[in-house]
C-alpha cells in the first residue's frame, strides 16, 4: 500500500502540488474568513480526491498484466472520489454521482467476472512445416519418436503418448510384458521371420485364414521386412500374431486398427518416420525414406492416403491436453484416441475391440448394481466420469485392468469429458443413436 | 432565404419543396446508386457486365498474351472464379507484421475499435429516433404535444450531432490503429474490399451532408409541406445511415465466416459474395436492433444527467418526460434482441458447429453467464423504474402495496435464471466435485426451469408495465369487470403453466425437456401481445384520476435509467468482445491465420476489465459531449402542459 501510495505521488505530483499551491493561494487571497474556510475545505478535499485518483490510476497500471483481478479496486477507489466530490462541490454534483454511480456498476460488473472462474485460452498450436523426405534419419527418427511418444526422449518415459497412440497396447522395451499387441522391440530383425511363418503365406495371399486377405486386391504380400511393417500398420487383419487376435476370432481379426484411417490417420510421411524410429532406436540402419514411402504406398490405395500436407501441429499452449470439448463429437473422441480400443456406436471410426463396447446408457446402471462394484457412482454419468478418469475403479469381467492410460484427468478439459459424458450416458440398447449437435 | 418561402404562394411552395427534395436526394443518392451498379459487376465495369479485373483477364487470355486464367473455388458458396490478387498473407511474430508499442496491440486495437463502435451505434441511432418522434409530433392533434416532440426530436439530433464530429475522429483513429498495428492483415482486408471502400467514403459523404442539412435546416423548414420535406431528410439520412452500417458489418462478418475468396484467400471477383456471408445479414438485424437499445439507453441517461442538474421544474419535468421516452425505447428494442441473437446463432452453428459450440459450451460459456446475469439486472432495473414512475400519478399509489410481491417473483426468477446446471470446469474442479454437476446446485439449473425463470422476471414486467398504464386511469367501458378478471386470470394461467413446466422438466429426459420452452415462452408473448392491447382498449375513453406530475419523480429513478444505460454499453461491449474473439487464433477465420503473440483468448477477468474500461472511456468522453452540447445556444424547453393527460402508448413515443 505504502508502494503503491509512493507511485501515485510519483506519479501525480505535479497536480497535487498545483492543489497545495491553490490552498495557499486561497490563504492570501481571500480576505472573507467564512469565504476562505470554504475554499480551503474545498481544496483540502480536491487534494485528497486528486490522491485517490492517482492512487487508483498507479494500481490500474500495476496490475493491468499481472494481477487484473484487483483491477476493481481502482474503480471502486474512483467511485468513492466522485461522490466525495459530488458532496462538497454542487456545481459538478450531478455530473460527479452520476459518475460515481457508472464506475460502481462497472466496478461491480468487473468484479464479477474477475470472481467468476478463469480460463484462458491457450495459444494456438504453431503450424511446423515438415518436410520428411529432406531429413536425415535421425532427424526422421526424431520426429516419429515425437509421434509415438509425445516428444523427443519421451519413449522410457511410462504411460508417454503421442499422436500415434501405440503405446495404448504395444510394448516398445525389451522384456516389457505387452498383453494386447506384440513388444516391438527389435521388429525390424523380427519381422523377417514373420515372413517365413506358414500362417503368413508370402506370396500367396489367397491361402491366408484372415478374415482381410489383402490390403487392398491386387495388393499382394509382404516380400521384405520393411513392407513386413508397412503391410502390418496398413493391415492389420491381413496377418495376426498367433495370440493377438480379437478374442474369439482365432487370430484372424486384429484388434488394431488401420493408422493411416480415422482415428490416427497417420501420413505416409509420418508412418516412415515411425519406422525410422524403430531401426535407429537399435543402432540399425534404416532404409532410406523414399524406400519406405514405395512400402506403404503398396499398401495404401492412392485414395485412402492421407493428405500429406506436411504440417504439424507441434506442442503449442494445449501442451499435452488432448481435447477441450469445442471439437465436434467425432473429432472430439478421436482426439481422446477412444476410438483405438472401443467401439462406439454412432462414432466414426470407432471400432476398437480392445475395450469393452462403450454402450454406456445401459451398461452403466448395470455395473452400478454389479455386486462387484467398489467405485462411489449414483448414476450412469457418475460412473461413465469415473471410469474415464479412474478406470482401474471398476474393470469390466473378461478386460484386463492398467490396461486404459489414467491420466484422462489432465488430458481432458472439464468440458471435453463433460460432453464425451453426456453422449455415452445416451447410448441405449435398442433405441436410436443420440444427436451429434 | 424564409422571406423568400414567404413571399410564394402557397401552391408554389408545395411544387419547389418537392422538386428540391427529389433533387436533394437524387444528388446524394448517385453516387450510391452508380457505385452499386459498379459494384454488382465487380467494380468499374459498366453495369451488367464481368469484372474489370475479369475482363481484362479474359481479354489477356484470348489474345494469348497472358498466360491461362487461374481459376479458384470459393469456400463458401463453392463456386468458381478467375483468382484475381495475393492470397491472405502468412504472417509471422516479428515487427515486419505485428509493429508494436510496448503494450499489447490487441488491447489498443480493441479499445479503438469499441470506441468507435460506440459512437457510431449512437448517431446510427439517434436519427431513427427522431424521425418517429418528429412523425409523432406531425400527426399529433394536439399542438402543444405536437411542439414537445418536435423540441425532443431536435434535442435528440443535436446531441447526435456533437457526437458525430467524435465518431468521425475515432474512426480515423481506429484506421490509423490498424494501419500501424496490424498493416498485413488491415493490408489483405482492404484488397479484398477494395472494391467497395470508395462507396463506404461516399455513404459517409452523403450521411454527413444530409445530417447537416436536416440539423441546420429544422427552423427554415418547421411549416408545412417543407415540415414533410424535413420529415423526409430523415429517411434518407437513415437510409444512407443503414447502408454505411451493412458495408461495416461486411468486414466483420468476413473475417468471421469469409466468403468470396478461395482456400489461400485469394479474391475471386465477385464483391457481391465477400459481402454477403454466411453471417452479414443475422449480424446486420442484430446490430440495428442493437443500437436502438444502445442509442436509447445514452439519449436516456443524458436527459437523467440534465434531469439531476436541472435548477427548475419546467426542466425537471422535460428531462423527465425525454427520459421516459428515450428508455422505453430502448427496452422496446432491447425485447426482440434476443430474438435476433438466436437466429444469429442458429448461423454460427450452421456454418462452423464448433464456433458454437466455443460459444455456448466451450471457452466462452462463462460470458454467457454474465450476459445471463446482465439481462436479469436489466429488467429488474426497468421495473424498478416503473414503480418509481407510478408515484409522480395521481392514482398510482393504488398498486404501491402489490409491488412487494412482484420484487418476490423478479427475485427468485433471477435467482432460478443464473443459476447454472453444467458449468466449464478444470480436470481438478471436477474430481473435487466429484462429478459434472455440483452435488447440491446440480440438481437445479435446468433448461426449462431457467426459462421458467425468465419467463416470470419478463411477465412480471408486463405486469408493471399493465399497472404503469392504468396508473392514473380507471377504465370506463361496460365490460371493465369482466376484462380485469379475465385478465388476472390470464395472467395467473400463464404464470402456473410456466412454473409447472418449469418442475416437470424435471422428470423428464433432457431431449423433450427442451420442447417446453416453446409452451414457456407461447405464454409470455400471449401476455406481452394480448393482455397489452386489451388492457389499453379497456383504458380508451377512461376516468382520469388525475395528471401526470412530470418531474415529480424521486431522483433514484434518475440512477435506474443511469444504470439500464450503463447495463446496455457493458452488455454491448460483452457480446461484441464474444462475437469477435469467437474466431480464436484466425485473422479471418479459416483463411488467415494469427500469428502475433496475442493470438490467445484473454481470461474472462481480463476481458471484464477491459471492457468496464471502455465503457467509462465512453461515458466520460460521451459526458464531455453532453457538456459541451450545453454550452451552444439554448433552446427554452416547452412548458410541459399542465393536467396533462398520459398519451397512449400504441405509438412509438409512447408517453
Amino acid at each position: 500500500m505504502v508502494e503503491l501510495m509512493g507511485r501515485a505521488i510519483e506519479m501525480g505530483w505535479p497536480v497535487l502540488l498545483m492543489l497545495v499551491g491553490l490552498l495557499l493561494y486561497f490563504q492570501a487571497s481571500i480576505s472573507d474568513p467564512v469565504k476562505k474556510k470554504r475554499a480551503s475545505f474545498q481544496t483540502l478535499i480536491g487534494i485528497f480526491c486528486a490522491f485517490l485518483a492517482f492512487i487508483a490510476i498507479s494500481n490500474y497500471v500495476d496490475n493491468f498484466e499481472a494481477n487484473s483481478g484487483l483491477l476493481p479496486v481502482s474503480l471502486v477507489m474512483i467511485t468513492i472520489m466522485t461522490f466525495v466530490m459530488g458532496l462538497y462541490f454542487p456545481n459538478i454534483s450531478a455530473l460527479m454521482k452520476i459518475g460515481g454511480f457508472m464506475f460502481f456498476v462497472a466496478a461491480a460488473l468487473s468484479g464479477y467476472g474477475n470472481w467468476l472462474p478463469q480460463v484462458e485460452g491457450g495459444f494456438p498450436p504453431p503450424v511446423v512445416k515438415l518436410d520428411f523426405q529432406s531429413m536425415s534419419p535421425q532427424q526422421l527418427g526424431d520426429e516419429g519418436e515425437k509421434i509415438i511418444f509425445g516428444g523427443i526422449g519421451q519413449s522410457k518415459t511410462q504411460g508417454a503418448i503421442g499422436k500415434g497412440q501405440c503405446p495404448l497396447c504395444h510394448g516398445f522395451q525389451q522384456g516389457f510384458l505387452s498383453e494386447r499387441a506384440p513388444n516391438l522391440f527389435g521388429i525390424p530383425d523380427r519381422a523377417t521371420e514373420r515372413l517365413k511363418e506358414p500362417n503368413y503365406h508370402m506370396d500367396n495371399a489367397a491361402a491366408r485364414n484372415t478374415e482381410q486377405k489383402e490390403a487392398f486386391e491386387g495388393s499382394g504380400t509382404a516380400t521384405n521386412a520393411q513392407e513386413y511393417i508397412a503391410e502390418s500398420h496398413a493391415c492389420p487383419s491381413c496377418f495376426v500374431v498367433t495370440g493377438f487376435g480379437v478374442k474369439g476370432s482365432n487370430d484372424t481379426v486384429s484388434p488394431m486398427p488401420k493408422i493411416h484411417k480415422p482415428p490416427i490417420s497417420l501420413t505416409i510421411g509420418e508412418m516412415a518416420a515411425v519406422d525410422t524410429w524403430m531401426y535407429t532406436r537399435e543402432g540399425k540402419e534404416s532404409p532410406a525414406y523414399d524406400v519406405i514411402a514405395t512400402s506403404y504406398e503398396k499398401f495404401i490405395p492412392e485414395a485412402d492416403r492421407p493428405a500429406a500436407g506436411g504440417e504439424e501441429e507441434a506442442g503449442g499452449a494445449g501442451g499435452n491436453l488432448l481435447a477441450d470439448g469445442s471439437e465436434p463429437y467425432d473429432k472430439l473422441f478421436m482426439k481422446a484416441g477412444c476410438p483405438a480400443c472401443h467401439t462406439i456406436p454412432g462414432i466414426e471410426g470407432a471400432t476398437g475391440k480392445v475395450g469393452p463396447l462403450l454402450m454406456e446408457g445401459t451398461n452403466a446402471p448395470n455395473r452400478i448394481k454389479d455386486p462387484g462394484y467398489k467405485g462411489k457412482a449414483k448414476s450412469p454419468k457418475e460412473y461413465i466420469t469415473e471410469s474415464i478418469l479412474d478406470p482401474s475403479a471398476y474393470v469390466v469381467k473378461d478386460f484386463p485392468d492398467n490396461q486404459m492410460p489414467k491420466d484422462f484427468g489432465v488430458r481432458l478439459t472439464g468440458g471435453a469429458l463433460s460432453k464425451m459424458v453426456d453422449y455415452l450416458a445416451q447410448l441405449k440398447e435398442g433405441q436410436p443413436l443420440p444427436p451429434k449437435e | 432565404m424564409g422571406r423568400l418561402f414567404n413571399q410564394m404562394t402557397r401552391g408554389k411552395k408545395k411544387l419547389f419543396a418537392v422538386s428540391a427534395l427529389m433533387v436533394m436526394s437524387g444528388l446524394l443518392l448517385l453516387p450510391i446508386f452508380l457505385s452499386v451498379s459498379a459494384v454488382a459487376s465487380g467494380g468499374g465495369a459498366p453495369a451488367g457486365g464481368p469484372p474489370a479485373d475479369v475482363v481484362a483477364a479474359q481479354k489477356a487470355g484470348e489474345e494469348g498474351e497472358a498466360e491461362k486464367v487461374e481459376m479458384g473455388r470459393d469456400i463458401y458458396y463453392k463456386t468458381e472464379g478467375p483468382v484475381i490478387g495475393e492470397g491472405a498473407p502468412v504472417t509471422a511474430d516479428n515487427e515486419t507484421f505485428y509493429p508494436r508499442y510496448n503494450f499489447e496491440s490487441r488491447v489498443l486495437l480493441w479499445v479503438a475499435n469499441q470506441q468507435h463502435l460506440y459512437y457510431g451505434s449512437f448517431v446510427l441511432a439517434v436519427p431513427i429516433f427522431c424521425m418517429c418522434i418528429e412523425f409523432a409530433g406531425m400527426v399529433s392533434k394536439d399542438k402543444a404535444m405536437a411542439k414537445k416532440y418536435d423540441q425532443l426530436a431536435y434535442d435528440f439530433i443535436k446531441i447526435s450531432l456533437t457526437a458525430y464530429s467524435l465518431t468521425a475522429i475515432l474512426g480515423g483513429i481506429l484506421i490509423f490503429t490498424f494501419l500501424t498495428l496490424y498493416p498485413a492483415f488491415f493490408g489483405y482486408l482492404s484488397s479484398i474490399f477494395r472494391p467497395v471502400m470508395h462507396i463506404y467514403a461516399l455513404t459517409f459523404v452523403a450521411e454527413s451532408a444530409t445530417l447537416y442539412i436536416y440539423y441546420y435546416g429544422w427552423d427554415k423548414m418547421r411549416e408545412g409541406v417543407l415540415k414533410w420535406v424535413h420529415l423526409s431528410m430523415s429517411v434518407i439520412l437513415n437510409v444512407i445511415g443503414t447502408v454505411l452500417m451493412f458495408l461495416a458489418n461486411s468486414w466483420i462478418a468476413f473475417m468471421m465466416s469469409p466468403a468470396g475468396v478461395d482456400e489461400q484467400g485469394r479474391y475471386l471477383g465477385n464483391i457481391w459474395h465477400v459481402i454477403h456471408t454466411a453471417l452479414w445479414n443475422p449480424l446486420n438485424v442484430h446490430r440495428i436492433l442493437g443500437n436502438m437499445a444502445f442509442g436509447g439507453g445514452v439519449v436516456a441517461a443524458y436527459a437523467a444527467y440534465r434531469f439531476l442538474s436541472s435548477k427548475t421544474d419546467e426542466e425537471r419535468a422535460h428531462y423527465d418526460w425525454m427520459g421516459y421516452i428515450a428508455m422505453s425505447l430502448g427496452v422496446a428494442f432491447l425485447i426482440p434482441l434476443p430474438f435476433a441473437g438466436y437466429w444469429l446463432m442458429r448461423e454460427v452453428y450452421a456454418y462452423r458447429q464448433q464456433m458454437g459450440i466455443t460459444l455456448m459450451g466451450g471457452l466462452l460459456a462463462w460470458l454467457f453467464i454474465i450476459q445471463a446475469t446482465m439481462i436479469g439486472i436489466l429488467f429488474l432495473t426497468t421495473n424498478y423504474y416503473l414503480w418509481q414512475a407510478l408515484g409522480r400519478m395521481t392514482g398510482g399509489e393504488r398498486f404501491q402495496k402489490y409491488i412487494k410481491y412482484l420484487v418476490f417473483i423478479l427475485v427468485v426468477g433471477l435467482l432460478v435464471f443464473i443459476t447454472p446446471h453444467t458449468i466449464v470446469m478444470s480436470p481438478a474442479e471436477l474430481k473435487a466435485m466429484g462429478g459434472q454437476q455440483h452435488p447440491v446446485l446440480g440438481n437445479y439449473g435446468v433448461m426449462s426451469a431457467k426459462n421458467g425463470g425468465i419467463n416470470a422476471i419478463i411477465m412480471t414486467t408486463i405486469l408493471s408495465f399493465i399497472w404503469y398504464q392504468r396508473g392514473n386511469r380507471v377504465p370506463t367501458v361496460s365490460w371493465a369487470k369482466f376484462g380485469n378478471i379475465f385478465m388476472g386470470c390470464f395472467f395467473v394461467i400463464a404464470q402456473l403453466n410456466n412454473v409447472w413446466l418449469a418442475c416437470y422438466g424435471y422428470f423428464i429426459p433432457a431431449n423433450v425437456r427442451i420442447g417446453l420452452s416453446v409452451p414457456q415462452v407461447a405464454g409470455t408473448l400471449s401476455c406481452l401481445l394480448l393482455m397489452t392491447p386489451l388492457n389499453l382498449a379497456m383504458l380508451k375513453n377512461g376516468r382520469q384520476l388525475g395528471p401526470i406530475r412530470w418531474g415529480q419523480i424521486p431522483p433514484r429513478s434518475q440512477y435506474a435509467i443511469i444504470m439500464l444505460a450503463t447495463a446496455f454499453t457493458w452488455m454491448m461491449g460483452l457480446m461484441g468482445y464474444i462475437r469477435s474473439s469467437v474466431r480464436l487464433f484466425w485473422h479471418v477465420n479459416e483463411v488467415m491465420r494469427d500469428n502475433s503473440p496475442w493470438a490467445y483468448t484473454h481470461t474472462i477477468g481480463f476481458a471484464a476489465n477491459v471492457i468496464s474500461f471502455n465503457v467509462l472511456f465512453f461515458w466520460i468522453s460521451i459526458m464531455f459531449v453532453f457538456w459541451l452540447g450545453t454550452l451552444g445556444a439554448k433552446k427554452v424547453p416547452v412548458p410541459s402542459p399542465a393536467g396533462q393527460p398520459v398519451p397512449s402508448p400504441q405509438s412509438a413515443t409512447g408517453h
